[in-house]
């Protein structure tokens, strides 16, 4: 397996200009690049494919750069949204033929390609066209058609996207699983945050063609370094407040923040616990399953606290008027 | 060591083009241009000598109402083919492709024997109808060969207009006629006017059918260029004629291209409406009935002329007999045009299948080149390498004449093959193109992805998937190639007689039954040819 790194990459069209300074997934990590539609991660995804040539930059597998060599000799494996399954080949011919391309004997094939479909449990349908099968089996054949040849670097373009909820999250943890398994160094395209949370050692948050914020799923969840990872990632409370002697004062809450002036304070509603006291005014509530949202109203500002039920400290259907504040985790944008 | 497509594949498309296409035409424009100098006094005279004046004042006249008659014919089969399910519409459907194999020879054989003095509707109503030797029956079997492409191509379009614009157009208050002025027929206005450019393109450069069943009233440019060359050996007016036709025919064929884009476009839009079954009660009312006596009318249309054919060739003297057959196959008949009819066959069966080489040797790398690159220039590539189908087999033959008489390849069967590649190949670019075009080019990055060179995720993933494509317009080679007259009359030699000209000789020597007989065998070759298209089931337009 390989390390992946991006150099001073660019890449221009008439109304959109992708640039990336720096981007690295490490050997064997699942790297995610995360963000709205048309900011560029297709264009990344197939910057390191080699199906695109960067006006500018370098692309490195292993600290060597690539960027001359054609996509068939960058030893990769595509899966592509739509599937891209031929249709004129049978599930076993499809699986086959990345090992076809690289000529080994007819015995080895059948083999890998077997040991292929059991990875994506698979097995018995061979001799079925891809039109023949649904479109969770046409995913798993197009991952195993990718896998087969062993790459350097598995690229993922939102290949769950085309699938209904349930059978998504299957195959995200199956997918989990297999990458685990074999810890080929992935690069995941997808602009759903919850997938992205959910698989990724590592996030890449792009907008407008630039990349945001690169860390691990919680390092940006409770502390994104712009307003635009924050909103993305989930709900958020941001606050304008001002800082005196590197000490925030929200209430009769303190915070130390290290500077001073005006600052925007970031956290997640779950960092604010709600318990018995008299830092906060209640102005709304909301039962979710198993979970309770309050809207509060500290020194006129209203911010969203969202907990366990069980953990509320006095009884849900008649909540005190005043209560009291804790945010546990907070982080300045 | 990498292998990657370089330009190098353009050799032998462009050496061709070049050799075979560009240097004839020069030699043309500099034969009806130039004379010590540029020069227009050639083209001048032409026209003002009434005749030709005439002959270019017919030749456009009769393609633009041939035009209205294939339209008026091929219409209401577009509607009735979009919007209805019935009986026998498959047989139908299927019969509506033996126009496009069927040598224009043997249909305008089949319309002697029908409407000629004795023929067989003469007979039946007892008086002639006065469709032979006028420009009535130039017209109905241009009609014959081009309807077909106004039911295809309308009805495909027709299908796929989305019934939700008809239906709130309805809501609005639009209804019957108001609805199909202002709403249908403006949606579907691209592929008539496609297929009217087509079939007007088609019946411009028509030489056959005039020859045959026009006379010399009745002649076209490229019937003029023909007797200006073959007859009176005037090279200057032909050459001039030639001059004109083509400018005239490079100006429909570039409004043709522009429509088919603004064709293809709308056929993008893939809503497809299934057709409506009829039911038993449906039939039997005016409208089903009304459709049924539409079916059948377009079923006898395409079949009596070859069956007239098949049933004058198994009559001799007026009983049936397979006399003619005997004769056709006798030694005693070889002298008439130099070659036995076995050796007809055998070259139209020859250079059939050469002409299918050379077009795919020339059609299949342009198409990939045109499909997978951009390069500077690429667009003005794309027109020199699609003018050959704005020029002719007369044209070629001219130019061949003026070019190669003299050198080796004069006499030689290869610039017959020559002459047919440059013409047909246009067709296979055009069927290979699109289905190229229908490919997602998912599927080519995911060979290469891998690892997949790109000839073999051509060879391997986009060819087969463009088979369907590559197989209809090999047909198209073949049936064009052996149904070419007019250049194979002016550069065969004798011994390379093909079936078509033998047919044609016969004719001239009022031998109908040995053209028939010849033109069955031709039939039987053709229909080959179509159960093939059927087979692929890939749409001929
Ligand atoms: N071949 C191209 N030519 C011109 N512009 C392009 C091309 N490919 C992509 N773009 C533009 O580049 C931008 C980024 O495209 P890209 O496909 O990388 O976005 P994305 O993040 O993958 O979006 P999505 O989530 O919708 O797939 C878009 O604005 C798109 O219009
Ligand atoms: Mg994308």
């Amino acid at each position: 397996m390989v390390s992946v790194e991006l150099r001073g990459i660019q890449k221009r069209w008439e109304d959109f200009a992708l640039t990336i300074e720096r981007l690295r997934a490490r050997d064997g990590e699942l790297l995610t690049l995360l963000g709205p539609s048309g900011c560029g991660k297709t264009t990344t995804l197939r910057i390191i494919a080699g199906l695109e040539k960067p006006n500018s930059g370098e692309v490195l597998f292993d600290g060597t750069p690539v960027n001359d060599l054609p996509p068939y000799e960058r030893n990769i494996g595509i899966v592509f949204q739509d599937y891209a399954l031929f249709p004129h080949m049978t599930v076993f011919k499809n699986v086959a033929f990345g090992l076809e391309m690289r000529k080994l004997p007819r015995m080895e094939i059948e083999r890998r390609v077997k040991r292929a479909l059991e990875l994506v449990n698979l097995e018995g349908l061979e001799n079925r066209y891809p039109e023949q099968l649904s479109g969770g089996q046409q995913q798993r054949i197009a991952l195993a058609r990718a896998l087969v040849v062993e790459p350097q670097v598995l690229l993922l373009d939102e290949p769950l996207s085309n699938l209904d909820a349930k059978i998504r999250e299957r195959l995200r943890s199956e997918i989990k699983r297999i990458q685990r398994e074999l810890k080929i160094t992935t690069i995941y395209v997808t602009h759903d945050q919850e997938e992205a949370m959910a698989l990724s050692d590592r996030i890449a948050v792009m907008n407008f063609g630039r990349i945001e914020q690169v860390g691990k799923p919680l390092e940006l969840y409770h502390h994104p370094k712009t307003e635009f990872v924050a909103r993305f990632l989930g709900s958020s409370n941001i606050l304008e407040l001002k800082a005196e002697n590197g000490v925030v004062r929200l209430g009769s809450l303190r915070f130390n923040v290290g500077i001073s002036g005006r600052v925007k304070m970031f956290f997640r509603p779950e960092s604010v616990r709600v318990k018995e006291g008299n830092d906060a005014h209640v102005v709304d509530y909301e039962i979710l399953p198993g979970r309770v949202r309050f809207k509060l109203k500290i020194d006129g500002k209203v911010i969203t606290s969202e907990g366990l039920l069980s953990d509320i400290p006095f009884d849900i259907e008649e909540p005190p008027k005043r209560v009291g504040v804790e945010i546990s985790t907070f982080a300045i944008l | 060591m990498r292998m990657r497509p370089t330009k190098l594949i353009l050799i032998i498309p462009v050496a061709l083009l070049v050799v075979f296409f560009y240097v004839p035409l020069i030699s043309i424009l500099q034969t009806g241009l130039w004379d010590n100098g540029p020069t227009l006094k050639f083209i001048s005279s032409v026209l003002v000598n009434s005749y030709h004046r005439r002959v270019i004042e017919f030749t456009v006249a009769q393609a633009l109402a041939s035009t209205v008659l294939t339209l008026a014919i091929g219409l209401p089969g577009a509607y009735i083919f979009a919007k209805y399910d019935f009986p026998g519409k498959r047989t139908i459907r299927a019969v509506l492709t033996v126009p496009f194999v069927m040598p224009s020879v043997m249909v305008a054989l089949g319309f002697i024997l029908l409407f000629g003095r004795g023929g067989i509707i003469t007979d039946l109503i007892g008086h002639d109808l006065g469709i032979l030797y006028s420009w009535k029956g130039i017209l109905l079997a241009h009609a014959f060969y081009n309807f077909p492409i106004v039911v295809r191509m309308v009805s495909a379009l027709w299908q796929r207009i989305n019934p939700h614009y008809e239906e709130a157009a309805m809501t609005l208050g639009a209804r019957g006629w108001r609805l199909f002025w202002r709403v249908t027929l403006p949606m579907l206005s691209p592929a008539i006017f496609a297929s009217a450019m087509l079939t007007f393109v088609f019946c411009f450069l028509s030489f056959s059918i005039p020859l045959i069943i026009g006379g010399y009233r009745y002649a076209t440019i490229e019937v003029d260029i023909f007797t200006s060359i073959m007859t009176l050996l005037d090279f200057r007016t032909g050459a001039a004629l030639a001059v004109i036709q083509i400018v005239l025919s490079m100006v429909f064929m570039y409004l043709y291209l522009k429509s088919l884009d603004a064709y293809a476009k709308r056929e993008e839009q893939r809503v497809m409406q299934r057709p409506r079954r009829m039911t038993l009660s449906e039939l039997a009312s005016l409208k089903g009935s009304l459709i049924i006596t539409y079916a059948l009318f377009i079923f006898i249309f395409i079949v009596s002329p070859l069956l007239a054919v098949l049933y004058d060739s198994l009559h001799f003297n007026g009983v049936w007999s397979l006399e003619n057959y005997r004769r056709i196959f006798s030694a005693e008949y070889d002298p008439m045009f130099g070659a036995s009819t076995l050796d007809a066959i055998r070259n139209s069966l020859t250079f059939g299948f050469a002409t299918v080489f050379l077009s795919l040797l020339t059609a299949l790398p342009i198409a990939y080149s045109m499909h997978r690159w951009n390069f500077r220039g690429k667009r003005v590539f794309d027109v020199l390498a699609t003018l050959p189908l704005a020029s002719s087999a007369i044209t070629l033959g001219l130019g061949y004449i003026r070019v190669f008489s003299g050198t080796a390849l004069y006499y030689t069967p290869w610039l017959l093959i020559a002459a047919y590649t440059i013409i047909s190949y246009p067709f296979v670019l055009r069927t290979v193109s699109a289905s190229l075009k229908k490919i997602r080019p998912n599927l080519w990055e995911a060979a290469l992805s891998l690892g997949a060179k790109e000839w073999k995720a051509f060879l391997r993933v986009e060819l087969p998937l463009a088979l369907g494509g590559l197989i209809v317009g090999s047909i198209f080679a073949f049936a064009m190639s052996i149904a070419e007259l007019g250049a194979t009359y002016m550069l065969a030699k004798p011994e390379y007689t093909t079936m078509t000209l033998a047919v044609y000789k016969f004719l001239g020597a009022r031998q109908f039954g040995s053209a028939s007989a010849l033109a069955v065998l031709l039939m039987l070759i053709s229909t080959a040819g179509f159960l093939l298209i059927e087979r692929t089931g890939e749409e001929v337009w």
